[in-house]
């Protein structure tokens, strides 16, 4: 409620929006060379999620050495974070492919590298933030969390400030008695990783044009589970597996990973690329569907779901990245569409392109020159990383899948492995386009049902809070309905926020867990998603 | 005014993680739960802060907690606290409400002198109680170790002509009272919505430094303080599970259904270990570790006892008995002799009249000072209270002024013998108690302490069913006060007309998302409730899931469940509810449970008692049929 009138305080040098892997390595490499140098410029992080780690979610088998760079002798600080990460190095990993009723196991010699996992770690996410941010705050870092960024503020081409969202706002928006107006921090720099489909940097992309000719990014939704195990379960420790098949359709793009995160826990991930066709495709039954195949069903045997989660993951590659560089302003980790949608995996890409981000904004201190002609550099920097080489050789492996159509993976696995060979640019249609009104008509009921899932998210939202999403045109989810002969909404939300009935469309906008698949595959895209309160949202301590 | 806001930092139960359970032993890993500040201290802060705004002075907020408590400290200066002060120290641990209570009050005493200057114009204000220890004892006892006035329940304030008045509930109304002197304690209740943190004082308290202080800095006496200095000791923590089981009974026939239900709504409460032993007896050749009669405190506000008391009455029969004890009532007011005789009737041997011109209104510190002498002179071996508001206001500060332990809130007594270390405590009382929000059950058994005294959760225990022709005695005595003993002075008190909410409510019937639609919850709930309510001759009220709430159905008043009211009645009727998780930690505790739903496998039935599936527009005109049919 106290404001204080002192502007110093909402003045900033170098401000990160979002606490993931790729502002945190950004902020420690950033202070970093600050300290080195004897400069105290401030560095900020901003993090909508009400504790840190909350809203972070990945399927991690992370390639630390990326690490080496960032925490010096990382692997010796002693911490139960690395001492845990280090215990769940990645030793026996397989590929199966899962029909219906069989399964077959992939031999070694045909299995791509980037679908090997030994020598990752398995962690989570939601702990190496927290483990981030303690080297971060260590080094003179401010993280400020349940602070939601709301506008980004151009003024002559140039980002200059940000405005935070209001607190306190009742259902009509209107103030309630402890109603906090967002503040507006102005910072030198300010470096957007507010993650896959991150508002703040969508913002920024349209207001500054940032998109250029690209593709258009797609997404896939990735849809996760922690599993508690018996003691002597069938899954053991230091195993990662990979499956492709069952339960997805050809035309669907998706696998699962299930790997152990120590004797007695495994964590069990599902995913889908958003490209795809059946109206009635749901993710979070998906998942279900996947654990009652015997194959399956055997590995994670006496198992209990404890913890549940949903994120997209940028899929685009190389021709969906906007150019992530402004005046003011550098974009990182998956709001840059780093990601690499061969091995699925964005963290390693996050945190390098923070680290790059961070000498960047540093030379740009030293010189004092905060235009893009100085910031250009993290641009190139990153085109000469591992990021950019990886990248550009995986730039229409993707996209290949997309065009295989209804052969899906039959056709797009063989062509895939000669990805390299497609010399010119595969363009991609956005994924709402691509729903039809083919169904699945899945029967099965097991497992846990969604609202059970949703409660394992531990998701929360001020009850009498504006509504954080909202229809364009109401009137369109009824037509919509008449269109597919069902809610493709009620079906691809993995947390159950849409629910029609009376005639109109339901929404439990406290179910979400920020997972942001609506924007993307709502097939009129009529669905508008703006952050809720800071604070609000999952409550992720696992994922 | 300066104002000293006590805060905790408690773990969130609202959000426990599924991997927090201890599913072996039934118990909460509390290690694995977050930790928040507790929800009504930010409550208390926003009152501080708001008095301040009009006041002007200074806001210091003190916690007593381990190191990374200092977090709940950071958050309330950026909320608004001037300063934060961390009371931190081993030798602090393991404390219970008295070895808590008087080190704060130490604290509070350096506060007001190295802080405030020696200035004692203050006001120290918390919440009513934290959610995990839920006892609502450490404010009163501080203010009884400081010798202070102690508002509780307040719900907002005013400035008249310079003077403080504070708006507080009761039981029955609400008044309005003022300090007739400074320092002094409120406590506060849920009475506005708490204040956010901006980012600019966030940013501000993030860079203040706290105060750190240890037991040696306050001054504390170390006898008094952490485990040493405690008066009750845990002996056992166990699964909430352990004490109730629900096996969902489905049957077609609404009479019959209806039936089982009514014969489940009056039967006794289902205590397993009470049925498992045999009752206690105490041997004849040992002398019990207490001597002494079995007190209960009998609460009359406005010539009218609460029927509460009788409850801890029947109880205290029952634990008399085992130690070959007699069960005294105490009466306290102006002008109660005459009620004595209804506690006689519900089973008390003796009567304790206290009657003084000062005690005609409830207030804790005159009330406390006339209990306390009369304990002084007749020394039972057990006190009880019902857990009341008044129960919980007045209890703490009895048993702080008399050294003893007080278990809050309990659902259980026995008597027991126990082994201590080497030490054998032959026929003592065992409190039994649900903590951390009814997620687990611990048993406590008092030391160190002249008298073993317990609060009761209402509605647990059986009172007796009274018999006019019964004799006891009745002692009268009169109590030493003084003006000076009521520390507050009532200026203004209202009787509430009957807007109570659905705690209150015998029966509650709830519909769900089930209905598809607000004319079909309308035309269906309220007649179902009305009709139950007929039926068991009780209060039955309207409530409603939260997709109900959100459909429009109903309004929000009525939702039950995490985000609505949490809800104890004697029989709660779930209509087309599924039973989200969030649904139902709102209403597992009610003693019988209904659930109507057209799906079988609905989550609902889980924890119900008696299920009926079927379409709802049928199911529901049959059961009211039925209901009707049944009556009289």
């Amino acid at each position: 409620m106290e404001t204080t009138k002192d502007s110093a305080l909402n003045t900033i040098d170098v401000l990160f929006i979002g606490a993931g892997p790729a502002s945190l390595a950004g902020a420690i490499k950033l202070k970093q060379l600050l300290n080195e140098n004897g400069r105290n410029e401030s560095v900020v992080v901003i993090e909508k999620a009400e504790k840190l780690g909350q809203h972070n979610i990945s399927g991690a088998l992370f390639e630390a050495e990326v690490l080496d760079e960032l925490i010096p002798n990382w692997r010796e600080d002693g911490s139960k974070f690395v001492n845990k990460m280090l215990a769940n190095e990645v030793k026996k990993d397989e590929v199966f492919f899962l029909s219906p009723t069989f399964v077959i196991k992939a031999p070694r010699f045909l299995i791509p590298p980037y679908m090997r996992h030994s020598g990752d770690y398995a962690v989570s996410v939601s702990e190496l933030v927290n483990w981030l941010a303690g080297h971060a705050r260590s080094l003179g870092v401010e993280i400020y969390t349940g602070f939601v960024g709301e506008e980004v503020i151009v003024e002559d081409g140039t980002v200059n400030r940000i405005k935070l969202g209001d607190k306190g706002l009742d259902k009509d928006r209107k103030p309630q008695s402890n109603y906090l107006p967002g503040e507006t921090l102005k910072a030198r720099v300010t470096i957007f990783g507010d993650g896959s489909l991150g508002v703040l940097s969508e913002q920024l992309v349209d207001k500054l044009n940032l998109a250029g000719n690209r593709n258009p990014p797609i997404y896939s939704i990735g849809v996760k589970e922690v599993i508690k195990l018996p003691d002597n379960n069938n899954l053991g420790s230091n195993y990662a597996a990979y499956f492709m098949g069952f339960p997805n359709k050809a035309s669907t793009f998706g696998g699962a990973t299930i790997y152990s995160m120590g004797k007695d826990l495994a964590a069990l991930a599902i995913y889908i690329s958003l490209d795809w066709r059946h109206c009635d495709l749901d993710p979070q039954r998906e998942l279900q569907l996947l654990k009652s195949h015997w194959f399956i069903e055997r590995l994670l045997y006496g198992g209990e779901v404890t913890a549940y989660g949903a994120k997209t993951l940028p899929e685009g590659g190389y021709y969906s990245m906007p150019n992530s560089v402004a005046n003011g302003a550098l974009i990182i980790g998956d709001a840059a569409d780093l990601l690499s949608t061969k091995k699925l995996k964005g963290l390693h890409y996050a945190i390098k392109s923070g680290i790059l981000a961070a000498n960047t904004a540093f030379e740009a201190i030293q010189k004092q020159d905060f235009s893009v002609h100085t910031l250009v550099k993290y641009r190139s920097s990153l085109e000469d990383s591992f990021v950019g080489k990886d990248l550009r050789e995986a730039k229409n492996y993707r996209q290949i899948f997309s065009k295989a159509g209804r052969a899906g993976i039959y056709l797009g696995m063989p062509v895939s492995l000669l990805h390299k060979l497609i010399p010119m640019k595969l363009t991609t249609e956005p994924d709402y386009k691509h729903m039809t009104k083919a169904k699945l008509n899945r029967r099965y009921e097991g497992g846990i049902d969604k609202l059970t899932a949703v409660s394992l998210s531990g998701t929360h939202h001020r009850e009498d809070a504006p509504s954080h999403i909202t229809f364009l045109n109401p009137q369109l989810c009824t037509t919509c309905g008449e269109e597919y002969q069902c809610h493709p909404c009620e079906f691809f939300c993995p947390c159950q926020v849409y629910r029609f009935a009376e005639g109109k469309m339901l929404l439990s906008p406290s179910n979400c867990s920020h997972c942001r698949t609506c924007r993307v595959k709502c097939p009129h895209q009529n669905i508008q998603w703006r952050i809720p309160e800071g604070g609000d949202g999952p409550k992720y301590k696992m994922m | 005014m300066n104002y000293i806001v006590l805060v905790k930092q408690v773990p969130d139960i609202k959000n426990i993680p599924k991997d927090a359970w201890d599913i072996e032993k039934g118990t909460l890993k509390r290690a694995l739960l977050d930790n928040v500040c507790n929800e009504l201290d930010k409550q208390a802060l926003a009152f501080a802060l708001s008095l301040r705004k009009q006041l002007g002075g200074e806001v210091v907020s003190l916690t007593m907690g381990p190191p990374f408590a200092e977090e709940v400290l950071t958050y309330t200066l950026s909320v608004g606290a001037d300063k934060g002060i961390l009371l931190t120290d081993r030798k602090l641990g393991g404390a219970d409400t008295p070895a808590t209570s008087y080190p704060l009050a130490q604290a509070i005493r350096k506060i007001v002198k190295d802080i405030f200057n020696g200035n004692d114009n203050c006001l120290i204000i918390t919440g009513m109680q934290s959610i995990d220890g839920d006892t609502a004892q450490v404010p009163p006892q501080v203010a009884e170790e400081l010798g202070i006035p102690h508002i509780a329940y307040a719900t907002g304030f005013s400035i008249k002509n310079g003077d403080l008045m504070v708006e507080r509930i009761t039981r029955r109304g609400s008044e309005t009272v003022t300090p007739q002197g400074y320092p002094c304690m409120v406590t506060v209740t849920e009475w506005t919505k708490p204040f956010y943190p901006s980012f600019s004082r966030t940013r501000w308290a993030y860079s203040q430094e706290l105060y750190r202080w240890n037991a040696e800095d306050i001054g504390a006496d170390s006898s008094r303080i952490g485990l040493g200095g405690s008066r009750t000791d845990v002996v056992r923590v166990f699964s909430p599970q352990e004490v109730s089981t629900r096996n969902c009974i489905f049957e077609e026939n609404l009479e019959k259904l209806l039936n089982m239900a009514k014969e489940a709504y009056y039967a006794e409460p289902a205590s397993t270990e009470e049925t498992a032993k045999a009752k206690y007896e105490l041997p004849a050749a040992r002398k019990g570790s207490y001597q002494g009669e079995v007190w209960v405190y009998a609460e009359q506000e406005g010539g009218e006892i609460n029927s509460a008391s009788f409850e801890i009455l029947g109880k205290a029969i029952e634990l008399a008995s085992s130690l070959n004890e007699k069960t005294a009532a105490i009466l306290v007011g102006k002008n109660v002799n005459n009620l004595a005789s209804e506690l006689i009737a519900h089973g008390a041997d003796k009567v304790y009249v206290v009657e003084h011109e000062l005690l005609d209104h409830f207030l804790p510190m005159a009330y406390k000072k006339a209990i306390s002498e009369l304990i002084a002179n007749y020394k039972p071996q057990i006190m009880l209270f019902s857990a009341t508001p008044l129960g919980r206001e007045l209890g703490p500060r009895v048993a702080y002024s008399s050294k003893s332990g007080l278990t809050a809130d309990c659902t259980e007594l026995n008597i027991i013998d126990h082994k201590r270390g080497t030490q054998e405590l032959t026929a003592v009382m065992m409190q039994t108690r649900p903590a951390l929000g009814g997620n687990i059950m611990a048993s406590i058994i008092t030391k160190n302490s002249p008298v073993q005294m317990a609060t009761v959760r209402p509605g647990v225990m059986k009172a007796l069913e009274p018999d006019k022709s019964k004799s006891g005695e009745v002692i009268e005595f009169i109590p030493h006060l003084s003006e000076s003993d009521l520390g507050v002075t009532i200026t203004s008190s209202k009787l509430y007309e009957s807007t109570v909410d659905l705690k209150d409510a015998d029966v509650v019937v709830s519909g769900g998302a089930g209905l598809k639609s607000k004319e079909s919850f309308e035309r269906h709930i309220p007649p179902l409730a009305e009709n139950f309510g007929r039926f068991l001759n009780q209060k039955a009220m309207v409530g409603a899931s939260r997709l109900a709430v959100e459909s429009g159905f109903i309004d929000h008043s009525h939702q039950v469940g995490q985000t609505g009211q949490t809800v104890t009645p004697n029989l709660y009727v779930a209509v087309g509810i599924s039973g989200a998780v969030q649904h139902i930690t709102g209403m597992q505790n009610s003693k019988v449970i209904l659930a109507i739903n057209k799906e079988p496998n609905a989550r609902i039935f889980k924890v119900a008692d008696f299920g009926i599936v079927g379409d709802l527009e049928t199911i529901i005109p049959d059961l009211i049929k039925a209901l009707n049919s049944m009556q009289g």
